[in-house]
């Protein structure tokens, strides 16, 4: 066997030989401070190098393991989503973990949980990125609990059993596609004459679009989102609404794209529905929320909405003399869009815990809320860089330049406009416009309010991934080009040629 | 070699922004020697790139930005000139503010956003491309707004800073529409680009301006003007400058004197061959400057804030500046040197002259000239350093001022042979006032005795320095640098190979281009010792009034003179702009419109918010929390999309 031709999937083998390693040493060891930290971040960096060697160099779309994974664009640039949204976790981790009971689980799981959605990214065979969704699934449904609380407890065990049965509909989905197919392979389902099967094809496929809507957190499947963004270690919420979220839409992106192409009125019809619904709903609701993780939360599910009119563009281009272009330059934006909220809502989500660590400083008084909107009054003078670092990110969620969060939707809402789809546009724009209510009213709080307490050292590890997190988010909004260049290559892996 | 690290000019004031906004609090004086020191940086490398490109070389590094735009940097003659004014005046100012600025509370702040104006400002002059140019254009209005404003807590200081940010948005409009027009001209033509070329790119637009319909050029000059009035103060845009002496006098220097205020001239220069095939559109710039000149001149006379007096000479310079690239509608392209060297040895003589007033307003505590007096005798190098910025100013025999603006008005002359009196007529009278009213101010303030009670001591050395130094350079600049000077700007556009003759055939212009070259043969003996009969005769003027007293200013006007309470009023601007126009004509629009938004626009909104909202809490009752709710949700939800899709798809949608 010629080990050098398994050398673009040296950044999986890596990490889950690290999270192994990392059990190991953790049990063996008694007091290890923040050693498996380090030892995670050096892997996820090497691992980071080595998917963006492979995006390089010219290797790319070679497959394998009898055609179940394929290393392309596509993958590589959800590879590095993944890889950069668990670096951040670490780093602000080493913070939160230092020292911990258990600190070695924690970073197993989350190294399996990023190798499980670096596989579906590259998956191209149903049963392969089930096995990769599950791997990431279990991983995060045990990091949500991690911290015991009671609390904790509540947000996983709803996130489990939402998950659960949303894969028994997936699977459902899977299997009946295989009924009728006779395959499992992406590209044979994409080649089979599906529409012998009507009606059964519009089930299996609404049950594939539920398993993965779970994920993306569209309405009404998002409904787990914000209980469990609440309820999880706030460093987990991140990953989740940052990481475990795009992976819904990776292997969605595969799915609906290559291998339902033929059943493309049905899922644009469907997606054209949860689109609309998802932004609408997610902005409405988070104006009521007063637990900024909450916000958070709904905010994640409003931006999915907007990621979700990808496919809404897509399905409407397709059907068009000259429509390739416009899909690929849709899906390009929802890529932006992915990358720069994996950043945004990552970043948030630190701040939150940082916020969490500061009220639990000041004595958190029995019942209350640690994530209420006021603890973060003056937040400005209590903890600068945080503060700073949120304004960036809220500005870029709301969408405005130069930030990440306006490239992507710029892309993104002007593909959906040169599709035809200009009612789609404008309630997206309506919908952003509408969302500025409530992340002006956190901004507002940090900086306009009085301090309700003295200024706090912030922690080493959260200001660092802040920071980091903030020089993404406007870099990639001041020099967009060869973002924008890399998402349209990944997007030309997904239309026909 | 140098050239490579052109970037450096504008990352390192960035770089001292930084640190000054986050760690100059801690740092002694504010930390301002990052920025001395980034600004010093950016000489050292002007330096060694001019001594790389000098005389017939350029520089320009460009890359992709996004779509159809890039970044770079465009360094020629015209460009380098400026950036060895620009930083070597601007690093003398901040080190100046060292002493200056010395324990104010706000040090930090203030050495910060002088920073971040050096970075602008530098990146306006080195741009490749107009787009680019503008954001640093935005920029550098910005840093100007938070400069005038540095005193927030003083509401005249904070009044002062929002005109001016509004004044100079008027022309930042035009600025943008002008760039949008030009992007669209430039579009339709359906270029075939070569790879690094970009629509917006000076060199490209130079090479394609012939292609565009003339009266799309006119409209596109005369927007760009209308930026460059808003930004330099030209009339009618001009009020916002002389309130913007409420900031810090070093602000004063920098940004109202030397280098911000001149970003709309260089904007004209850097477009020349756009004004010069645009019909009409020099006649407008020539216009515009000279009736600034004359017309900021009088209103020179009769001020007696000190700061207000050499703010309304900057204004009447800047004029002389304008008229001067619109001349050369006559001249042609050697316009644009005689403007730009006027521009440079104005910068070093204006600088001076504001740096020398903090000097004395730091002593005396007051901005009037009424109260100073005698000050000479105790701020001995001031006062020396002053008169010869004054006699620069007023364009005495070989200062520096006397060759910049006479070749001004020596060319203005020629275009009046050619085409109109008028530009000539208006700046030979500005001339005279410049004189008169530039040494009323040195006698007034630093001759005869003290008229009030003030702290009789000299500035410290780090303010001194600066002062010499440009004094060195107010005096010897003109005579040393003039013919190389034009000859070095004369071969600006020949880099771009920009044929201004067949310009000059779109925008009807008779003559060749070039002919001001020749020692002005034509010119009457009595037009060629004019301008020394108006700078000595307006002194001496000057010294009858008020050094021999020989002369009342009472004999001549008197309280109840019409001219006198005209100038005194400044033409009763602010009662026509202000009171009237804005106070009475735009705020009872406003009122009118702000009751349709009130009653119609804002009660539809409120409507609106107020069902969305309702209908947020009522949607908000569904997240029950129970999960087993949640999993009815999901399962009807796709029994509610199976089915509607099926009758989709049943109705054929």
């Amino acid at each position: 066997m010629d080990l050098g031709f398994y050398t673009p999937l040296g950044a999986e083998a890596l990490l889950t030989a690290l999270a192994v390693l990392v059990i190991l040493l953790g049990s063996l060891m008694k007091k290890s401070g923040n050693l498996m930290g380090y030892l995670s971040l050096a892997g996820l960096v090497v691992s980071l190098g080595l998917v963006m060697s492979t995006a390089m160099s010219a290797k790319l779309g070679q497959v394998f393991f009898f055609n179940t994974i394929s290393v392309d664009a596509l993958s590589q640039f959800f590879k590095a989503v993944f890889l950069v949204v668990s670096m951040l976790v670490v780093i602000a981790s080493l913070s939160r973990y230092k020292d911990a009971k258990g600190a070695d689980e924690f970073y197993a799981l989350l190294l399996l949980a990023t190798v499980g959605m670096m596989v579906v990214s590259s998956s191209i065979d149903l049963v392969t990125l089930f096995v990769g969704f599950e791997l990431a699934s279990l991983s995060t449904y045990a990091l949500a609990a991690f911290d015991k609380s009671k609390r904790n407890l509540e947000a996983a065990m709803k996130y489990f059993i939402f998950g659960s049965v949303s894969s028994a509909f997936m699977l459902f989905g899977f299997s009946l596609l295989y009924g009728m197919t006779g395959t499992t392979k992406i590209a044979g389902i994409a080649s089979a004459a599906l529409s012998n099967f009507a009606p059964a094809t519009l089930v299996a496929l609404i049950f594939v679009i539920a398993g993965f809507a779970f994920k993306m957190a569209l309405v009404p499947f998002h409904m787990w989102a914000p209980d469990t963004y609440e309820g999880a270690p706030a460093l987990v919420s991140g990953l989740l609404a940052a990481g475990s979220k795009k992976m819904g839409f990776a292997a969605a992106f595969r799915v609906i794209f290559v291998a339902l192409l033929a059943l493309r009125l049905e899922w644009y019809l469907a997606f054209a529905i949860l689109a609309a619904l998802t932004m609408t709903l997610g902005n409405v609701l988070a104006i009521w929320q007063n637990n900024v993780r909450r916000i958070f939360a709904y905010s994640s599910v409003a931006q999915a909405g907007y990621m979700a009119m990808t496919f809404v563009v897509v399905g409407a281009a397709l059907g068009q003399p000259n429509g390739a272009a416009i899909a690929q330059n849709s899906i390009a934006g929802g890529l932006l869009l992915i990358l720069g909220h994996a950043l945004m809502k990552m970043g948030a989500f630190i701040a939150a815990a940082v916020v969490g660590y500061m009220v639990l400083k000041d004595g958190l008084k029995e019942g209350s809320d640690p994530d209420d909107i006021s603890n973060y009054a003056g937040l400005g003078r209590r903890a600068p860089i945080t503060a700073f670092c949120l304004l960036i990110f809220m500005f870029a969620l709301a969408g405005i330049p130069p930030t990440a969060g306006y490239i992507g939707k710029f892309v993104l809402f002007g593909s959906a406009i040169n599709a035809g789809l200009v009612w789609l546009a404008v309630l997206a724009i309506l919908n952003s416009a509408l969302s500025l209510y409530y992340y002006l009213r956190i901004i507002s709080y940090m900086y306009l309010k009085e301090p309700a307490g003295p200024k706090i050292s912030e922690p080493k590890g959260y200001a660092v991934a802040l920071i980091l997190t903030m020089i993404g988010v406007i870099g990639i909004g001041v020099y967009p080009q060869p973002f924008y260049n890399w998402a349209m290559q990944a997007a030309a892996v997904l239309l026909p040629h | 070699m140098y050239a490579d690290y052109a970037y450096l000019i504008v990352a390192m004031p960035v770089l001292a922004f930084v640190l000054c906004i986050f760690f100059g609090w801690h740092l002694p004086k504010g930390g301002g020697f990052f920025t001395v020191l980034a600004t010093f940086g950016g000489l050292i490398l002007s330096l060694g790139i001019f001594k790389e490109i000098y005389p017939d070389k350029i520089v320009h590094q460009s890359i992709p930005w996004f779509a159809n735009f890039n970044v770079g940097i465009l360094i020629d003659p015209l460009a380098i000139v400026m950036l060895l004014m620009v930083t070597f005046v601007v690093t003398l100012i901040h080190t100046y503010a060292l002493g200056y600025m010395d324990g104010d509370p706000g040090a930090a702040r203030y050495f910060a956003e002088a920073a971040l104006f050096t970075a602008a400002m530098l990146g306006l002059i080195y741009s490749d491309n107009l787009l680019q140019l503008f954001i640093f254009w935005e920029l550098v209005g910005l840093c100007s707004f938070l400069l005038i404003g540095f005193w927030y807590r003083k509401p005249s200081a904070a009044a002062a800073a929002k005109k001016a940010f509004l004044t100079t948005r008027v022309g930042d409009v035009l600025f943008l529409a002008a760039l949008v027009l030009l992007y669209n001209n430039m579009a339709s033509l359906n270029l075939a680009l070569k790879p690094g070329e970009y629509l917006l790119q000076f060199p490209v637009i130079y090479a394609h301006i012939a292609q565009i319909p003339p009266t799309q050029l006119t409209f596109i000059a005369l927007c760009l003007l209308g930026g460059a009035v808003g930004k330099s103060g030209q009339f009618p845009l001009h009020v916002w400058l002389p309130d913007a002496m409420e900031g810090p006098t070093t602000v004063s220097a920098m940004i109202h004197a030397a280098t911000m205020v001149t970003a709309g001239v260089y904007l004209v220069a850097r477009m020349f061959p756009l004004f010069y095939a645009a019909p009409n559109a020099l006649t407008v710039v020539a216009l515009i400057g000279a009736f600034t000149g004359l017309f900021a001149a009088t209103m020179g006379l009769t001020a007696f804030d000190i700061k207000r007096v050499l703010a309304f000479s900057t204004v009447s310079q800047l004029g002389f500046m304008m008229a001067g690239l619109g001349v050369g509608a006559a001249v042609g392209v050697a316009a644009v040197g005689v403007s730009i060297f006027h521009l440079i040895g104005h910068s070093f003589f204006k600088a001076l002259l504001f740096l020398c007033s903090g000097s004395v307003i730091h002593a005396v505590g007051t901005n009037d000239m009424r109260e100073m007096g005698g000050v000479g005798k105790y701020m001995k190098w001031t006062a020396y350093t002053m008169l010869i910025g004054s006699l620069s100013l007023a364009g005495f025999p070989l200062f520096t001022g006397f060759f910049s603006k006479d070749e001004i008005i020596k060319i203005a002359y020629e275009y009046g042979v050619q085409i109109n009196y008028l530009p000539y007529i208006m700046l030979i009278c500005a001339a005279t006032l410049t004189a008169i009213y530039t040494f009323r101010l040195w006698f007034v303030a630093f001759t005869g005795e003290p008229r009030s009670d003030y702290h009789k001591h000299e500035s410290p050395w780090i303010m001194i320095g600066p002062l010499v130094l440009l004094a060195v350079f107010a005096l010897g600049f003109g005579f040393f640098a003039q013919s190389g000077f034009y000859q070095y700007l004369d071969t600006n556009f020949e880099h771009y190979g920009v044929d201004f003759h067949a310009l000059g055939v779109i925008g009807g212009h008779i003559s060749e281009a070039g002919a001001a070259g020749g020692e002005g043969a034509g010119e009457p003996f009595i037009v060629k010792i004019l301008p020394y009969i108006i700078a000595i005769g307006g002194i001496l003027v000057a010294m009858l009034f008020y050094y021999w007293h020989k002369l009342d200013p009472g004999l001549v006007t008197s309280e109840r003179d019409p001219i006198r309470r005209l100038l005194l009023k400044g033409y009763y601007q602010h009662e026509i702009f202000t009171a009237w126009f804005a106070e009475t004509v735009v705020y009872g629009v406003a009122i009118l419109f702000n009751l349709i938004d009130i009653k119609i626009v804002d009660g539809v909104l409120n409507k609106i918010s107020e069902v969305t909202v309702g209908f947020g809490g009522n949607l908000r009752k569904v997240q029950t929390g129970v999960v087993q709710n949640y999993i009815t949700a999901v399962v009807l939800g796709i029994v509610v999309l199976v089915i509607v899709i099926e009758i989709g798809m049943k109705v054929g949608l």
